[in-house]
Order: structure tokens, then sequence, then C-alpha cells
């Protein structure tokens, strides 16, 4: 369990080529609650970045023995990290606070989340906080389409920062919203064109926050959604759920308390066999044992440490999971995961 | 690596947490490891493999040929497991549910 009190947040910044993610970075930067941040980007493009602490990384992945991509460390970003934690212990640069981290377009987040989350010096310095993902509105079907790691990045948000919404056709951002929705129901939609800069909104990870509560979400049919989607307008998305429909989202409710031990076995049997067409897990859980539930969030084969919430966001005490897949059918993985938890090993008798 | 007993001393795996009984003193580390190694068995055994708890640090991955693997956590159980035995473990596997779902 990590407490995150002494760690300095990290947040990651991605989206697809030209969607904004250096506009939104200047202005989350001209906040006075930026002002203690490094910021780490991959490219230097035509916008520049007046800020205190900019320094370029070079993308290169170093392919771990598991051969998998996802679990792949960053030996850029490794360095770069390790070279800031350093250099602010020696006081050669001004104390930071946070760091926020810009992708190229076409990164794809899971070596990046791996690198945060493994690397063991950056691990006992750094907390992951949001991963916010920018979709350019007026081009979001050529993305999602062409792109493979665009889905990637949309199913690891915490955050989906719609941009260019100013610039779109109507029914266009009303058609992307219904289908982000449905790709990513546990991350919270904000509107780059409409609404005021908020960092702490964007940026700070709130695990109570995190899932869809009942004020916003109601689950119908086991899919979250938001309460203003309705049949019309997820009919409206049309063209781009074209490219996304072997993509799906499902929450499961689980009544019962859970056996810790038998839902990690399940998940980390699930992720070995299944963790590439696993975008995304994430969920509340009711576990046997303690009162509170246990917070887990995961992108593909990369889990974070579990941690404990302080208390239950609702009266609704069940479990509640939300899963992104590729290709996995709902109910087999639901009998699955309820098979799984019903495994009693006999109580061992300890010498 | 330990010097004395030449074992890898690895970073903690999520799903070596503490969570639940453990966390309110229902069950020690050691108990909480023979638990977990108890559930695992419950699966391996329909592959003819059998996980044990090698100095709690560790796990000892066996099969009936008496080829081993030492592995560090239960996550990296599955792919040891597939190399044994040279095929997939596939928790969505129909048989699999149906064995669980009767067990």
């Amino acid at each position: 369990m990590t407490s995150g009190s002494s760690f300095t947040p990290v947040n990651v910044l991605t989206g697809f080529l030209g969607s904004g993610k250096t506009t939104l970075l200047q202005r989350l930067l001209r906040s006075p609650r930026m002002k203690r941040t490094a910021v780490l980007i991959n490219e230097f493009g035509e916008i520049g970045l007046d800020h205190l602490l900019v320094q370029q990384v070079d993308e290169s992945v170093v392919v771990l023995q598991s051969g998998c991509i996802c679990c792949s460390i960053r030996d850029d970003l490794k360095s770069a990290l390790r070279e800031l934690l350093s250099r602010r212990e020696r006081h050669e640069i001004p104390p930071f606070d946070r760091v926020v981290i810009e992708t190229t377009g076409l990164a794809d987040p899971g070596p990046i989340l791996y690198t945060l989350l493994s690397e063991p010096v950056i691990r006992h310095h750094f907390q992951l906080g949001n991963v916010i993902t920018t979709v350019d509105v007026v081009n979001a079907e050529l993305h999602l389409s062409r792109n493979r790691e665009g889905i990637k990045q949309v199913a690891a948000a915490d955050r989906l920062v719609l941009t260019k919404s100013d610039l779109a056709e109507p029914g266009q951002t009303a058609a992307l919203r219904a289908e982000l929705a449905r790709l990513n129901p546990s991350a919270r939609l904000w509107d780059a064109a409409q609404d005021p800069v908020d960092p702490d909104f964007l940026l700070d990870a709130m695990p109570s926050g995190t899932l869809p509560d009942s004020a916003r979400y109601r689950l119908e049919g086991g899919v979250a959604r938001e309460p203003e989607l309705t049949a019309g307008k997820l009919a409206a998305t049309g063209g781009l759920s074209r490219h996304t429909h072997s993509v799906s989202s499902f929450s499961l409710i689980l009544d019962r308390p859970m056996d810790w031990t038998a839902f990690g076995i399940w998940l980390s049997l699930m992720l070995n066999r299944h963790g590439d067409d696993v975008l995304r897990v994430k969920g509340i859980l009711c576990v046997e044992g303690t009162d509170t539930p246990v917070f887990i969030n995961g992108v593909q084969h990369i889990v974070h440490p579990p941690r404990h919430l302080e208390h239950w966001p609702t009266e609704d005490h069940r479990s509640r999971i939300v899963f992104i897949t590729r290709g996995i059918d709902q109910g087999r993985l639901r009998r699955s995961l309820e098979a799984f938890c019903r495994l009693r090993a006999a109580e061992l008798s300890v010498a | 690596m330990c010097g004395l007993c030449g074992i890898f001393l690895t970073e903690s795996h999520w799903t070596d947490a503490t969570v639940g009984a453990t966390r309110s003193g229902g069950r020690t580390r050691r108990h909480e490891r023979l638990h977990r190694v108890a559930q695992a068995n419950r699966i391996l055994k329909q592959y003819g493999l059998k996980l044990t708890d090698w100095h709690g640090s560790a796990y000892l991955l066996g099969g009936q040929t008496g080829q081993t693997a030492i592995v560090p956590s239960v996550a990296a159980v599955w792919p040891a497991a597939e190399r044994l035995r040279k095929q997939s473990i596939d928790p969505l596997d129909e048989r699999l549910i149906e064995v669980l779902e009767h067990d």
C-alpha cells in the first residue's frame, strides 16, 4: 500500500498528433498553482513553452525479457526523472513539487506508466497522478482509425480533454463525447474550448472521484454511461464507432466481499493471457477483512499498487470494476471472475 | 541478492500487497503466503503443477516430470507454468471455469 504523501506526483499528458497537448500545457502552466512544476517533453514543437524547468527527453524503449512492449522501461524517461531528482537534491535547480510529462502523439502510454510504477528509484520518489489525454474533436475519427495507440491513450486516461470543439460541425462534439464515454466510462471529460482551466480537476488524482459515482453516472445493463447519453446520441457516433467497435467497456458489480488473494490470482492470470486486450481495469473493491474500499487501477499488463481509501464514496458498498477490453466476451469474463472468487482454500494451520 | 543464501531480493509485486484480512491482523505474512499458494494450487492442479513457498521470499513451481522454476511473485507463476506445460493457462477457458464452478 502506498500512502502517497511524500511522493512527487507525476502527470502524463498524452494525445494524438496535433490534438493540442502543448496548448493545454501552456494554459495549465499559466496557473499560479503550477509554478513549482517540472515539465518533461518528448519533442519541442512550434509552440514555445516559457517555463522555468523544461527538459527534452528522447524516446528510447528498452524491451524487457518478457517481450511485452507495455512492460518496457523507457530508458530516456528513467534517466530524465532520476536526473531531476538528483539535481533537486543538490539544489542545482529550483525545487519542484510536480512533474508533467508530455508524450509524443504516437506514444504508447504503457511503457511510460510501467517506468513510473516499476523502476526502483523512481517508484520510491514519484507517484503517478492523473493521465490526461487530449482528443481533437475535428480529427478524432481519423486518429482513432489510423492510430492503434490512440485507443490505448483514451483507455489509459483519467481525464479526457476535448479540444477544438469550437471548430467542430454541429453534433460532432456530442457524438464524440458519447463515444468516449462508451470507450472509457471511468474517465471524466473536460472541454478545453468551453471550460476554464482547473489544474486541480485535471491533475490531481482523487481516488474517490475516479470512478463513476451515482451523481454523475448510472449503471445500466452493466455498462456505466453518462446520464445525458441517449440511444439517439449513441447512434449518432456512426463513423467513429466503426473504427472502435471491437473495444468495449463494461462495469461489473459484485454483491459479496471478495478474497483479495483470489482476486489477485484471477487478475494476474487474466493479464498474463489477455493483457494486450485488457486496456484498462479500474475499480473499488469490497474486500473481506476490511471495512474500507480498496482502489485498483491497471493499464494493460501494468497494475498500480492497490490503495485503501478512507471511506466509501457512496452508500453502495459493493465491488464495482470497470473494464475496457478488446474482443473479450463480457459474460465469460464475469463468470470467470466469480468462479475464481469462489476459491476457498482450506484454512491453513501455521506452525 | 542476499549474500548468505543467494536469494534474489525482489521488489514487491502488487499481488503481494497486504489487503484485507492480513491488514486487520487476521493473518500473518507467512499465513498470507500459504493462503496465496493454496489458492494458486487450486488452478495449477488442473494442469499437473504444484506451487510451494520457497524461503518466504519466492515460490517454487514444480511439474510431474521434475521440472521446476523459481518465481518471485504469483504473477510470475503463470508464464512459468505455461513454459513448463507448453500450453496456455486461460482464465476464460470454458473447461477451467466449469471446473472451478463445481469445485
